[in-house]
């Protein structure tokens, strides 16, 4: 290690023009690709994300029967979750 | 202000550490430094958690493919040092951040594997210069050496040597201090003592020095 502290002299460093086109990052991708640098970036999962309030799935439903189960439960001003349980329920009596 | 990224398709080459190393030993040195954990693992991000950010230092974690060059971009100013630090995967993040860089450093350790490995990185710096048509400096930096250097360690410098490859001296060695840093955080000044903290504060001063008369003898050229 030098005796003199060690310091950095800001002006001596500057900023320099790089090619951020898209096109440049397309050559350097397939530069890249060439030798395996790959894309490896994890897939975005499909479907619907968890619910922010219960973490559950939400059931995948057919859009217009979810706007009817959304609006019965606002009329009845209940959770949908009350709605999906009472077609559950009237579910299994019918197959018992 | 220059873009470092330190590179290696090569897991456990001491990448995060020579980034952290390097990133507080820079802001120490009185630049602002801008870090970007682009690695999967966090390790820069944990690092940051562990204790309150040295002056002058920034982190930003998880940029991913698709905001890396913007992110670059946004703070490649002067007055402003951005170290990238990448994990140690063979990915199109590696190849898009060399494209932005003005330095790139591949930490490798002095065994056979890294060395194999590693060098694809010094691959892929070729021919992206080809590709982009500028030059790219790079530069290896041993990691996780020892006092007395091994006959496999010498073999393969000479071999990088007589391929033109820089080697930035002095090399990383193996100490307490350098991975304690995961482990409390800050710099190697803030933490308390871990083993020789002289010798590991000049260590990681040299590197530091090192990289900067690199960079600031690009910025002259």
């Amino acid at each position: 290690m030098s005796d003199k502290p060690f310091s950095i002299d800001l002006g001596r460093l500057r900023s320099r023009e790089k090619d951020r086109s898209s096109a440049a990052v397309e050559r350097a991708d397939r530069v890249g690709e060439e030798l395996g640098f790959i894309d490896r970036e994890p897939a975005k999962k499909r479907g619907r994300k968890p619910s922010p309030r219960t973490g559950q799935v939400h059931a995948k439903v057919l859009p217009p029967v979810a706007d009817e189960i959304a609006n019965e439960a606002r009329r009845r001003g209940v959770q949908q979750g009350v709605i999906i349980e009472e077609a559950w329920d009237l579910y299994k009596n019918q197959i018992k | 202000m220059p873009t470092i990224v330190v590179a290696s398709p090569k897991g456990g080459a001491g990448k995060s550490t020579a980034a952290t190393i390097l990133g507080t030993e820079l802001a120490h040195a009185g630049a602002a430094v801008t870090m970007l954990d682009c690695d999967p693992n966090k390790s820069l991000s944990l690092w940051a958690e562990r204790a309150p950010l040295p002056p002058r230092i920034r982190v930003l974690s998880d940029v991913g493919e698709g905001e890396l060059v913007r992110t670059i971009k946004r703070h490649d100013l002067d007055g402003e040092i951005v170290i990238v630090d990448l994990e140690g995967i063979a990915s199109r993040l590696v190849s898009r951040a060399i494209s932005q860089a003005d330095l790139v450093i591949t930490p490798m350790r002095a065994t056979t594997l890294d060395a194999t490995v590693g060098v694809r990185a010094l691959q892929l710096i070729q021919e992206e210069e080809e590709a982009l048509d500028r030059r790219i400096p790079h530069a290896v930096v041993f990691t996780m050496t020892r006092a007395i250097r091994s006959r496999q360690h010498s073999g393969i410098e000479t071999s990088l040597r007589d391929q033109g490859v820089d080697l930035i001296e002095p090399s990383l060695m193996e100490r307490t201090a350098f991975s304690a840093l995961f482990e409390f955080g800050g710099n190697l000044r803030s933490m308390s003592a871990q083993g020789n903290m002289d010798a590991a504060i000049a260590n990681a001063e040299g590197f530091a020095r090192a990289v900067y008369a690199r960079l600031a003898t690009e910025d002259a050229s």
